[in-house]
């Protein structure tokens, strides 16, 4: 393992994850203003993530509200050490927006998901360890070290909801092309962002191009 | 769930689209069980999943303040919830889970270790689903509890305290309610309030007779006064089953003397100017009809 990459990891959490933390906390003992706290930090993030992706200020506002009926009901089922309270908060509307677009569309199959990401699913977010040390030129130049056609991929996935075989149809494309653009792109986003791809075993294979 | 699983190369081909979540549900599914499973390493994904609030950062997005209202209606089910589900002793969170994680090898947070599928939390989940499955009736009145409880917090933000508290302990008394209320022959009642008062509540009728009650917005009694609570058959007289105080706080949680209410029967709940009234002398609070509920599965 490498430095930055034990730097990485070692990294201790901000004043505000402490504070996201002792929160939750209070969340998972059924404290109702605890979760209004929680909302209120987050309000506006989780709406605008979730308007972003469904287009529909009513299905956004549904939306919403599953993800943190979710962090009420599973706040238990954070893990500390993957990602700060923010990401996951954020990720469970994330999710939670993407399911309800494919349930509007009526060619796609019905998604199984949980309320909210298991643990396996909850990864160690690099973003608040990088975006303190980064100017919005930085972040902009980050996306940039992205091909048009990975950024697409990516967006499309990401804020579209759709998955790699729907990119493929959308955007004519072989299957097998989306995959790869995905892939690299999101290891190109990282190695902007952190200097390292992360795979020190040489798994990124032909992503060090 | 006999389909093969997946090796641990296709899972690792995968870890792109999976933390994007752009696979397909069946995929995305196997992906999952392969993680919860395989003891090997998933740097990839890691490394790959940890891109992803960055891209929220990334996508330029434009920052939308959700109405006021949403906030209201979120707080407002989260009531209704607790209400249905009160929180355990063993749900409040220990110290264990307030330390940080041993070193990233060791299998310090057990759910994150590889462990048989599916784990137990999820095992834990699927016999709670059943025997809300099993209990049917329950379901039922957990509707109503939650509609009360949603009027417990509707003025959200006023006195926050003195609500908090006044909706966890009503809370408590729902829950009493509803236990009561899943018993085999339990009937329910909705009491609402009566001419002048703000009362209402939640009752069950228990199988001999006695009846829960769980209220709130009572004006707080004073001297001798006591609320009566009254089981009405017909056009028999009011039969007395017992009698409580409430302070301040507005909630009563109390259970009355067991007598014969069969589905029909009037709970009206008075305030007395003194306790052992056997007609009532004081104003009806509320009142509710006892009704079985529909026999479903």
């Amino acid at each position: 393992m490498n430095e930055s990459q034990s730097g990485l990891r070692g990294r201790t959490a901000s004043p505000a994850d402490d504070a996201d933390r002792a929160v939750l906390a209070l969340v998972t003992a059924g404290q109702l203003d605890a979760l209004q706290d929680l909302y209120d930090r987050y309000k506006t993030m989780a709406y605008s993530i979730a308007l972003r992706i469904t287009s529909d200020a009513s299905l956004a506002e549904d939306v919403v509200q599953d993800a943190f009926l979710g962090v009420w009901r599973n706040a238990g089922r954070y893990v500390e050490g993957r990602g700060s309270v923010k990401t996951w908060v954020l990720s469970i509307v994330h999710h939670r927006a993407v399911d309800a677009v494919r349930r509007r569309r009526p060619t796609s199959e019905l998604p199984e998901r949980e309320d909210v990401p298991p643990p396996a699913l909850q990864l160690p977010d690099i973003w608040h360890d990088v975006a303190a040390g980064l100017d919005r030129e930085e972040i902009a130049a980050a996306m940039g070290t992205l091909s048009t056609v990975q950024r697409e991929a990516i967006e499309l996935a990401y804020w579209g909801g759709l998955t790699q075989q729907e990119i493929a149809e959308r955007t004519g494309t072989p299957l097998g092309t989306v995959k790869s653009r995905v892939r690299l792109g999101l290891l190109a986003l990282r190695r902007a962002l952190v200097g390292e791809d992360g795979l020190a075993d040489g798994l990124a294979g032909d992503g060090g191009t | 769930m006999t389909e093969p699983r997946m090796t641990h190369d296709e899972a690792i081909e995968l870890a792109a689209a999976y933390v994007l979540g752009a696979l397909e549900s069946t995929d995305e599914a196997a992906v999952r069980d392969h993680l919860a499973t395989c003891a090997e390493s998933h740097a990839e994904f890691e490394a790959l999943g940890g891109v992803m609030p960055s891209l929220i950062e990334l996508g330029d997005l434009e920052l939308v303040e959700p109405p006021a209202s949403l906030g209201t209606r979120i707080m407002a089910a989260a009531a209704a919830d607790l209400a249905e589900h009160p929180r355990s002793a063993a749900s409040v969170p220990s110290m264990a889970q307030a330390a940080p994680p041993a070193a990233e090898a060791g299998p310090a947070q057990p759910s994150a270790a590889p462990t048989p599928f599916p784990a137990p939390a999820e095992r834990a989940e699927r016999a709670e689903r059943r025997e809300r499955a099993r209990t049917g009736r329950i379901d039922w009145v957990l509707r109503i509890a939650a509609v009360v409880a949603i009027a417990a917090v509707g003025a959200w933000g006023l006195n926050l305290q003195r609500q908090l508290d006044q909706a966890q302990r009503f809370d408590r008394a729902v829950a009493a309610v509803v236990q009561a209320a899943g018993q085999p022959d339990a009937k329910t009642v909705v009491l609402k309030s009566g001419e002048g008062a703000r009362a209402s509540g939640i009752a069950a009728v228990a199988a001999d007779g006695s009846v829960v009650l769980a209220m709130r917005d009572l004006v707080a009694t004073s001297g001798s006064q006591v609320y009566e609570a009254w089981v009405i058959v017909g056009k028999q007289a009011p039969v007395a089953v017992g009698g409580f105080t409430v302070d301040s706080n507005g909630t009563a949680a109390f259970t009355t003397r067991p007598a014969t209410t069969p589905p029909g029967a009037v709970i009206a709940v008075t305030l007395e100017p003194n306790e052992g009234n056997t007609a009532p002398k004081g104003p009806i609070v509320a009142a509710g009809v006892a009704t079985a509920p529909p026999t479903s599965s």
